[in-house]
């Protein structure tokens, strides 16, 4: 029998996907039922899930992020052809 | 090196890597950092790590990839010396967050946190949900967005940003909390919005 903070520790030490089966299993079991800690932690969970999935979906995202000033592009470019001299 | 360890990838010579990998990683590093400057110093210093590392490149992935590995310790890094430069204080609010029963008892803010408005799981094959949730935690508010990007998005482990912001346990547990809430507000406005359009 885990107890509500054991439950809350846990996830703030860990991401639940990364957890061994068994653990998971009841963990996820302990939210489901307690009537305490259970809306509190499955919306941690909600949010290491989307988070996870976030971090999966980055590469996509590099369309959208900002661009690099082109005179800093250009030093940058002379600094690293005095590097590799 | 010898012929059987040749790399599997071609290696991009450094005098292109601005050209093919600058924006990319200088978009990476300002999707943690939010500063143009500490952004572009962050690219300055990945690439002249990664010449002086280059021999040690095994050519089992883009050399894309390994730069942006080195990348994220300068992230890190750069974390670590801006929260040096703003030390981070406790607020009353989240003092009194650690204090409270539900947290001593149960490691939870509240038995009745507000439900989301939308599922977010029905959105994940959505792409623009992505770029809309990168938009919202670039506004989550000092200092609980560096304890989100140093534990959640760079996985540092607790022990790790604690030392790094200089806070307890405890408090990097609110910080985390209040960036999950702001998260969530941030995303039901922006997102639900959007789509209701």
């Amino acid at each position: 029998m885990i107890t509500c903070k054991q439950v809350s520790n846990a996830l703030s030490k860990e991401n639940y996907k990364d957890m061994p089966f068994v653990r998971r299993f009841f963990l996820r079991l302990h939210v489901s039922l307690c009537l305490f800690c259970g809306k509190f932690n499955k919306q941690v969970m909600e949010s290491q899930h989307m988070c996870s999935c976030y971090k999966e979906h980055e590469d996509t995202l590099a369309s959208h992020r900002p661009k690099m000033d082109e005179l800093k592009k250009e030093a940058l470019s002379k600094l690293i052809q005095s590097q590799i001299k | 090196m010898p012929i059987d360890e040749q790399p599997k990838v071609p290696i991009t010579p450094p005098k292109l890597w601005v050209e093919y990998y600058g924006d990319y990683l200088y978009g990476f590093a300002m999707s943690r950092l939010r500063n143009a400057e500490a952004a572009a110093d962050c690219v300055q210093d990945t690439f002249l790590a990664g010449i002086k590392a280059l021999e040690h490149f095994d050519g089992s992935r883009d050399i894309k990839f390994w730069l942006r590995g080195i990348m994220r310790n300068k992230i890190v890094d750069q974390i670590r010396k801006s929260i040096k430069e703003n030390k981070v204080n406790i607020e009353a609010e989240d003092e009194a967050l650690i204090e409270s029963f539900w947290f001593k008892y149960s490691g939870i803010a509240t038995t009745n946190p507000d439900p989301w408005q939308f599922n977010p799981r029905k959105h994940y094959d959505n792409g623009e949900f992505w770029v809309v949730l990168e938009k919202c935690i670039a506004q989550v508010k000092h200092p609980a967005r560096e304890a989100f990007v140093l534990r959640v998005l760079e996985e540092q482990t607790t022990e790790e940003v604690c030392k790094a912001m200089d806070i307890s346990p405890n408090y990097l547990w609110v910080l985390l909390h209040r960036a999950r809430e702001q998260l969530k507000t941030l995303l039901e406005a922006n997102w639900t919005g959007k789509n209701s359009k």
